[in-house]
Formats: C-alpha cells, structure tokens, sequence
C-alpha cells in the first residue's frame, strides 16, 4: 500500500512538473518570463561559468558586451544563482577563439552558458561545436554562414542573433542626407571587405542612394574599421574635392578619423558625418553639433540576454527544440542616436529585466 | 706561342676589368633604383591624378602621411642593418599612443594630467619594451623575430588593458594644438620625424655606435674579434628601435587626437617593404636611413596617389602589393647570406 502510495505520488509530480513546463507557449516565447521558484535547487547552487567570446577589449562597443555580462550577473545574484565569469578574449584569432571556447566549456563540466561574436563567418559552427562537446550552450551574434545555423546543433547552439546592419546602414545614410537637404557630395568609408557587417552595411547606404537621387558619391574606399586609416584617406580626398557634404562611415571608429581629419582643414561641424556603434567620443561629437548620427547596436543587450536565454535553457525552464525558428535566429533592436538624444544616451545608464529574456527580439 | 700567352692574359685581365666594371655599374643601378623608382611614381600620379596630386594641399597631406611611417622605418632600418627583424612594432607603437593618451589630459581618466611627462613615460614603456626585446634576443638565443613577435602581442595587451575599451580622447590644449601646428609649411609631426632622421643619421655615420651596427650586419665574427661586444650594439639597436617606436605612438596619438592600440595596427609590413625598397639589404650591413626615406617616399607616395586615382578598393591593395614587389626586384641587394638573423 505504501509503495502504492509514494508510486501515486510521484506520479503526480512528475504529472505537475510537466503541467508546469508545458504552461510555456512555444508560440509567444517574447512573454516567456524566468520564474526563479521553478529552478530546481541543485542547478541553483551548481557554480554556472558565464561567458562572453570577443576579439578584444579594444573597442567601446565590445566593452559594453562584457558589461551586458556583468549586468546579468547581477541578476543571477538577485536570485540566488552560483556564478563565475569569464571573457574570452580571441585577439583576432579563429583558431584561439574555438580553443578558448573548448577548454572554458570543458573546465566548467558543461555548466557553462556564453554570448559569442565569431571571429569570422566560418568558425561559427565550430564555435557552438566546442560548447556542445561539453553539453554546454551557446548563443552567437553577427557573423555566421547563411547556410549554416543553430537549427544545425540542436540544442546547444541556442540561436544566433544579429542587429540589422542593412537597416543600420540605411538609418544612418538617411539622417546624413536629409542633414545636407537632400542634396550635395558625399565620401563613403566602407569597413573591412568581405565583413558581413561591412557588405550589408554598404547594401543599406545603396538603398538610401536610390532614394535620394541628388547625393553624389565623390569617393567609395575602405578603411578597414580603423580610425588612423580612415583620417589618412580622408585628408587625402578633402584635397582632392573642396564640395564634400556629408562622410557615410560604417562604424564610429573610421567617423572619430573623418572628424579628425575635417578638423585639420576647419571643416569640422560643417560637414556631416555619420557612423555606427555609438562610440562614446563619437556620441558627444553629436552631441556638440560635429556629428550628424550613430546607430546603437546595444551590447549591453546583446551580451546580457543572450546569457539570459542560454540560462533558462541550461536551467530546463526551456526546451530549445521546441523553439520556433523565428526564436532560433532573429534580429536585435538597434536605436538611432542623433542630437536630439545624444545627450540622454551619454547620461542615462540602461537597465535591463533580465527575468524576459526575449526581450532582445526586435518587433 | 708567345703571342698566343700574351692575348689570353690580357683576356682574363679584360675579363677582370671588365667583371669589376660590370659590378660597379650594377652597384650604381642598385643606388639609383629606389630614386628612379620614386621619380617614376611622382610622374606618373601627376600626370594621371591631375591637379590633385601636385596641390598644395596634397603635399600638405602626404607631409602629415610621412611622419610616423618615417620614425618607425629608421627604428627598424637599424635592427635589419645588423641582420635581424622586429615585428613587436604594431604593438610598440600602440601602446605607448594608448599609454601617453590615458597619462595627458583625456576624457577617460581626467584625473591624470601629466602633460610631458606622459609622454616621456609613454616613449620609456616603448624603450623598455625594445630593451626586453634585444635582451631577451641575445642572451636566451631566441631568434629576434620569435621575441619580437611575442612582445608585439605583450605590448598590445597592455595598450588595450590602459583604456579597458574606451579609449581615451586627448583634451591637453598643448598636444591638441600640436596636431595642427606647423612651423615653414611643414606640419609639426613631420618636423619631429625631420628632426629624428638628423639625429639617426649622424648615429650612423659619426659614431662608433654606428660603426658598429654595419660591422655586425656585415659579418658578426669581425667586429667580435676586435673586442667589440657585439651583444651589446644589439641590445642597443633594439633599444633605439623601442624609442623610436615610442615616439612613432605619442605622435600617432596627437594625430587622432585619440588613444588606441589601432594607431600602430598595419605600420610594420609597410615599414619592412619601405626599408628594403629603399636598398637596405634584409641580410644586413648594406643601407641606412637615408635609403629609408626614399622607401618611405615611394611607399606613401604610392597609396596616397591610388587612393587620389580612386582606384576600386577591391584590386588597390593588389596593385600596391604589384608595385611594391617591382621596387623590391629592382632594388634589392640580393646575397647568398641568410635573411633575418
């Protein structure tokens, strides 16, 4: 009778835990919300090793990824989860930055969770391949190839993100040329050939041409994301052409080198110039009326909530082959900085609830 | 039978001459190759690029372009005169920009304020990293390119590590104005690589130093034998080539007008090419740094008149490596000494 009645019991809470993970909806995963009392306490005081995979600290933007990290440790620490983080630093350097992913999954035994910008398309496999040989889960960002994706190593590689840089490009050409009245010269700084976020970058600039028919490009080079190489090229075609309007830059680095050079022959403040990232030195040259526009790609965003989705996964909250290929790939809001809100940007701290961790789907 | 004696002596003797003039002549064409080459590209962008090329204000920009390309080649014209190579430059040069950025008046760390002697502090971090080099190179026998190419990755490190990803926007009113000071229509970063070309050069020819660096390039055993401490003259060549870097790095920075490791990516491969295209021998002993300047020259001649040409930037880079390439086959010293000691 005993024995019976423990069996009904345990029945009957396998019959409630079930009850409680099917009360997930697949189909809305956006509502989906981490309720802290549902994660059993075994993985809550299991040590989970954070991750965040870059090329360096060498740029504003990547900072904020690790800080995306620090913040969702925060959260972690708000409900009682053991933590360790890491970043992992790839200097540039595919072969280094699948090594370190193996070996940081394998120290933590697979409880391990990481956001990663692969160092080029090609590695991105190899990326969530690392994690998965652990068992532990990964989310990537930016680059990967169109015909490979996280659908292919189900479920460890979560999904893959990206902002839109054919739209980032687009936004920030449009700001450029309404600032020149819809007419006037322009020199285009394309980033590193053959990025991704270069090409649809540049795709996004030719779509605003379209539109705009009275823009004129004058010079088309690229700069290889790099301020020094973006002031050389510049200051090189200002004396070339004296009827420069406007400066399209794909990233904010390459626009501080444009500045730079306009200031050197006083134009600074008389020729627009747009980028992307939301560099901060770039965002206070907006703020100061020598830039026209930024787009923020949000690395605080894209750092914390991919962890976010990787933790209720790890956790069991989520069954990743049951996600929705639109959860399994999709783009990240991105926010046009321009004078009238740099000053906020440069003031406000943004806060995050990491507890809706789809919150980073745009749409 | 005599006669027949008699003619072929004053064959071999015409041979000789003959072989001795052919040498000379070809020593001549080896000089004046890299002048030649440089006189070719000025006339051919002028003719081509039109009025761009020659204005005023493109010799103004190529002036600004020469500065730091010219102090990073005669840091690394001495390490490849004495038979080694230095690839740490990208690093070097990085860092002390990062470094000297974060030490003067910036937007990151306004509480530091150390105006010159943050850049003097800067320069000593590069120094000391091309004394390590030299040090490291002669005393543990690891070949110069394996230390190097360590300490190019040490030293970007801990440029990055400086401004932990933000880096550093110079607001010093001295080195902010320094960017755009010029002194007789030259620009004041073009002056200081003037100035460091005068003191190189007078190191090279006026001093035993200098001397020293040919005879070790030449042959290592000579100078040895003398009782010169050829371990010493390296570690002194590398130590040159941190200083000289270093300064490279704090006029970088002036010129951004920024602090970031990026100021001394893609200096060193241009530096290398420069130098040899100015005639300096990869093997050593041969060159000097006034070859250097006609190498920086041609090489920054060259991209900034494809860039004024607007060439596609798809098959730039191709064509400038084609040009380099060319320069190099006519001007090279070639020797059967081994290449990078």
């Amino acid at each position: 009778m005993k024995k019976l009645v423990a069996l009904a019991l345990a029945v009957m809470m396998m019959l409630s835990a079930v009850a409680v993970m099917a009360e997930v909806d697949y189909a809305n995963l956006k509502e989906f919300k981490i309720d802290p009392a549902q994660i059993p306490q075994e993985k809550k005081d299991t040590t989970l090793y954070l991750g965040v995979s870059i090329r360096g600290l060498e740029n504003p933007y990547i900072a904020t990824i690790k800080v995306g990290m620090e913040m969702f440790g925060k959260y972690l620490d708000s409900i009682g989860q053991k933590h360790e983080m890491q970043v992992l630093d790839s200097q540039g350097d595919n072969d280094r930055e699948v090594d370190n992913m193996r070996q940081f999954a394998a120290k933590a035994g697979g409880n391990a969770i990481a956001y990663s910008d692969p160092n080029e398309n090609s590695i991105a496999y190899s990326l969530a391949e690392a994690m998965a040989e652990s068992g532990a889960y990964l989310g990537t960002a930016w680059n990967k190839p169109d015909d490979v994706g996280p659908a292919d190593l189900t479920p460890n590689w979560v999904m893959h993100t990206s902002p839109d840089n054919v739209l980032n490009g687009y936004t920030i050409a449009v700001e450029l040329f309404k600032g020149m009245g819809g007419k006037g010269n322009i020199l285009v700084l394309q980033g590193m050939l053959g990025n991704s976020a270069a090409i649809n970058r540049y795709a996004g600039l030719q779509k605003a041409l379209a539109e705009y028919p009275d823009i004129k490009v004058l010079e088309d080079d690229t700069a290889n994301w790099q301020t020094s190489e973006a002031l050389t090229l510049v200051e090189t075609w200002l004396s070339k052409h004296a009827d420069v309007g406007g400066i399209w830059c794909a990233n904010d680095s390459m626009g501080t080198g444009a500045l730079q050079a306009l200031d050197a022959k006083g134009l600074k403040g008389k020729v627009g110039v747009v980028g992307v990232d939301a560099n901060t030195d770039f965002v206070e040259a907006i703020r100061d009326g020598f830039a026209t526009a930024t787009m923020s790609s949000n690395g605080y965003l894209q750092g914390g909530y991919t962890l976010a989705v990787c933790y209720a996964v790890w956790t069991g909250l989520l069954d990743v082959a049951k996600f929705p290929p639109e959860y399994r790939e999709f783009a990240t809001p991105a926010l046009l900085v321009n004078k009238d809100n740099a000053a906020e940007y440069l003031s406000a701290v943004p806060e995050f609830d990491f507890s809706t961790p789809f919150f980073m789907k745009a749409d | 039978m005599d006669h027949r004696v008699d003619r072929s002596a004053v064959t071999i003797a015409d041979e000789f001459a003959e072989k001795i003039r052919q040498s000379n002549r070809k020593d001549r064409i080896i000089r004046t190759a890299p002048l030649i080459v440089l006189a070719v590209l000025i006339v051919f962008f002028s003719l081509t690029a039109g009025r761009g090329f020659a204005s005023a204000s493109n010799l103004q920009a190529i002036l600004n372009q020469l500065a730091i390309p010219l102090i990073v080649a005669f840091g690394l014209t001495f390490v490849i005169l004495i038979g080694s190579i230095d690839l740490s430059i990208n690093g070097t040069v990085g860092m002390a920009g990062s470094v000297f950025a974060c030490l003067v008046l910036n937007s990151e760390y306004p509480g530091l304020n150390m105006g010159l002697w943050g850049a003097l502090l800067a320069i000593l971090a590069s120094v000391v990293a091309g004394f390590l080099v030299g040090i490291i190179y002669v005393k543990l026998r690891i070949p110069s390119f394996m230390v190097s190419f360590a300490f190019l990755y040490i030293c970007r490190g801990i440029g990055m590590l400086s401004y932990q990803g933000h880096p550093p926007t110079i607001r010093d009113p001295l080195f902010l104005s320094l960017a755009k000071a010029s002194f007789l229509g030259i620009p004041f970063i073009t002056w200081v690589a003037i100035i460091l070309f005068g003191v190189c050069y007078f190191i090279q020819e006026y001093t035993a130093f200098g001397r020293h660096i040919y005879a070790v390039g030449t042959n290592e055993s000579i100078p040895r034998s003398v009782g010169v401490n050829v371990g010493r003259v390296k570690v002194m060549v590398f130590t040159l080539g941190g200083l000289l870097f270093g300064i490279a790095g704090v006029v970088g920075a002036i010129r951004l007008g920024q602090g970031q490791v990026g100021i001394g990516e893609g200096l060193m491969f241009p530096a290398q090419a420069a130098v040899v295209v100015g005639g300096t021998s990869l093997a050593g002993g041969k060159g000097g740094v006034l070859n250097t300047v006609v190498g920086v020259l041609i090489m920054t001649v060259l991209s900034n008149g494809l860039v004024l040409l607007s060439v596609n930037p798809y098959i730039r880079t191709g064509i400038e490596g084609v040009i380099i390439l060319v320069a190099v086959a006519l001007t090279i010293q070639r020797s059967r000494q081994a290449i990078s000691k």
